[in-house]
């Protein structure tokens, strides 16, 4: 009776000893695993900080004023004037019915090979 | 029997003795586990007291890695951002070659003296900065020397995407990353220190400061006055641009200026001056000239003892004693309160403020908040010149601008009042709805005087001085009025040196934003233009709005209609 007490408590201390080792060692391992990735997150939020304040620096008016400027010639850029603005309100309101007659002048005129369109952006 | 009674007896006292001796090692055993007991009981006190020194030189390591929360402009653009850097210290007493130390670190870093480091590496101390704020690349180079006792730590540096342009607003941090100037100091008086202190503020999870600044707007002022500099070759240059029905400020340039990310052009010179910490819209008071004549007028009108009809006699200066005050182009003759206004008459404003009383007059600057400093986040702050009480003369020479010093930001926020129906808002850096602002406001005219106020400067840019301004500006019904104050210099005013103001507010039929811009010592562009404000202040004030007013939905308005209604044909 003892003899067997004995041995179930002999083994139980062992596979007791067992699993607490593992234990330990797989906390270890699963801390360092943790200390890894607080080191990876660490320095890609610096690297994402870095890239937040490289976005905002390229979207500053301070920025992009001077590209402007750059290529102002090239692209033939000027400041808007105030009489380029318009309103919706005095846009002319849409005709009731479609002119029939002017599209058929239209058509006309394009079979017979004149294009006013073509026209009014040559003589501008 | 007696063997064994004998036996036993021995056996007896063996037994005794045997069981003495058990007694004595159970008690000595007792003793022995209470000594490993006390030990281990002594050692973890120990361990539990033991303060773990987290600090770096003085500073707690939280303070050093903490953040400051994101600035964002109006729109949301990032104005102040924290990014990550490492910096480098050494732990001397871990380091074990100190000569070996010191050449590695050098062969990265060759701008450190031999003989300063070699001093920092050497003794016990248990931290000791190197170098602060590197980049990663020196960071990966220095790692691959693996030094012994040389670590990192990442720390957050400030940086300003915007650069110079939103410098005097922002400020600017130290090395600690604690605000020293501007909106950063406002913040760490504020709450943010204690955050910090408290290690919360840490790994950017503190909600951003949403400014009232627009940086478009900001940026479209800041080109303008940097070009006015040229121009106008003036030694300064200053606006502000506020919204009058929240009280925002939406722009503030104060010229010149240094950049935030680099704290030593704070110490530049500028023509030989070194003012570049000073922001002329907040700590610079000035007589800020007839732009006060909108002040002294509506104060008048106000009351109800001057009408907009009534007639002033500017046909002879005004005597105070020895002194007689005259006008600058003066008409010399009877004008009407308009024409007062147009022609920035001096005899005539002095006459109306007279109408309305010299203490009431007074009065009324209290009421417009002209004898402290305008309550405001910027730290950068001084008190106006305000005499307490108003004798003749001073209140005479100050319904036209002068004898009293106020800072272009109470004449904003002032101006701000008269044109948005007569409530005044406290100008503010923080964003701020229409609904907050109205809780906040206070009356200091009659909506019947604020379109008083209204037809006269947008008549004074239709047919007075404004009229350069509006060339510009033309079809956002700006208006506004001029100042040229003569400088004292010395004691006395002098002749040629001015400080030219623009008080201005646009679009005038449905007030949303007033400005104020000011031209130190300006001179003429060409030969055939002048040097009163309205060639400069006035022509900067028209092409700021020609700018900016479409960026703050404001589209032109040609229609005649409109100035008919703001300024009736009986005024003009």
């Amino acid at each position: 009776m003892i003899k067997t007490i004995n041995a179930i408590m002999v083994f139980t201390s062992i596979a007791g000893l067992v699993g607490v080792y593992a234990l330990k060692y797989s906390v270890e391992d699963i801390a360092s695993d943790k200390a890894a990735i607080e080191r990876k997150i660490d320095r890609q939020k610096g690297e994402l900080s870095l890239l937040r304040a490289d976005w905002s620096y390229l979207n500053q008016p301070a920025h992009v004023a001077p590209i402007v400027a750059r290529h102002q010639a090239a692209l033939n850029l000027v400041p808007i004037k105030q009489e380029q603005f318009g309103l919706m309100g005095s846009l002319p309101m849409r005709p009731a019915a479609p002119d029939t007659a002017a599209l058929d002048d239209l058509l006309n005129s394009l079979d017979a090979g004149i294009d006013p369109i073509q026209q009014l952006i040559e003589a501008n | 029997m007696a063997l064994i009674s004998e036996a036993s007896i021995l056996l007896d006292g063996g037994r005794v003795s045997r069981g003495n001796l058990t007694k004595a090692r159970i008690r000595w055993v007792i003793v022995a586990l209470l000594l490993v007991f006390g030990a281990v009981a002594g050692r973890l006190i120990q361990l539990g007291t033991t303060v773990n020194d987290a600090t770096i030189e003085g500073v707690a390591r939280d303070v050093i890695t903490a953040t400051r929360p994101t600035l964002l402009d109006r729109n949301g653009l990032e104005m102040a951002v924290d990014i990550r850097v490492p910096s480098l210290f050494a732990e001397p007493r871990r380091i074990v070659d100190i000569e070996e130390a010191v050449t590695k670190l050098r062969t990265v870093l060759p701008e450190l003296d031999e003989a300063w480091l070699r001093n920092k590496l050497t003794g016990d101390k248990g931290f000791v900065w190197i170098k602060r704020e590197l980049t990663p690349a020196i960071e990966e180079r220095i790692f691959q020397l693996g030094i012994p006792g040389i670590e990192f730590v990442t720390e957050s540096k400030r940086f300003y995407p915007s650069g110079r342009e939103a410098s005097h607003i922002l400020g600017g941090v130290n090395i600690d990353n604690q605000g020293t100037m501007g909106i950063e100091k406002h913040m760490d008086d504020d709450d943010l220190a204690l955050l910090q202190e408290l290690g919360i503020a840490r790994d950017q999870a503190l909600t951003p400061v949403t400014l009232s600044l627009d940086l478009r707007v900001q940026h479209a002022m800041y080109e303008q006055l940097a070009d006015s500099l040229i121009r106008y070759q003036a030694i300064a240059a200053s606006a502000v641009t506020v919204d009058v029905r929240t009280g925002e400020v939406v722009g503030l340039v104060s010229l010149p200026d240094y950049d935030p990310n680099d704290p030593g052009s704070i110490n530049a010179e500028y023509r030989g001056l070194k003012n570049q910490r000073f922001n002329r819209i907040t700590s610079g008071i000035y007589e800020l000239g007839s732009t006060m004549k909108t002040v002294t007028l509506a104060g008048a009108l106000d009351s109800g003892k001057v009408r907009m009809t009534d007639q002033f006699d500017a046909r002879f200066g005004v005597r105070f004693g020895r002194f007689t005050i005259d006008d600058f182009h003066g008409k010399h003759r009877v004008l009407s309160v308009p024409e007062v206004y147009k022609y920035s008459s001096n005899i005539g404003t002095i006459k109306i403020m007279q109408a309305l009383g010299k203490d009431d007059f007074r009065a009324f600057l209290s009421k417009l908040g002209f004898d402290k400093g305008v309550p405001f986040e910027l730290p950068e702050m001084r008190t106006p010149k305000v005499p307490e009480k108003f004798s003749e003369i001073v209140a005479a020479t100050a319904s036209f601008g002068h004898g009293m010093s106020i800072s272009p930001l109470h004449m904003a926020q002032a101006y701000a009042g008269f044109i948005n129906d007569g409530v005044m808002l406290p100008v503010t850096l923080l964003k701020r709805s229409e609904a907050e602002a109205a809780e906040l406001g206070t009356r200091i005219i009659s909506p019947q005087t604020s379109i008083e106020v209204r037809s006269l400067m947008r008549l004074n840019a239709l047919s007075g001085s404004g009229t350069r301004m509006n060339t510009y500006a033309n079809g956002y019904r700006a208006g506004g009025k001029t100042g040229t104050a003569e400088k004292v210099v010395k004691g006395r005013y002098a002749v040629g040196t001015n400080l030219n103001v623009f008080a201005s507010g646009f679009p005038l039929d449905d007030p949303r934003y007033v400005m104020v811009v000011v031209i130190d010592e300006p001179k003429r562009e060409s030969p055939t233009t002048g040097t009163t404000a309205g060639w400069n202040a006035g022509e900067v004030t028209g092409r700021i709005v020609q700018r900016i007013a479409p960026m703050l939905g404001i589209s032109p308005d040609f229609s005649q209609m409109l100035d008919d209604q703001l300024v009736p044909a009986a005024i003009r």
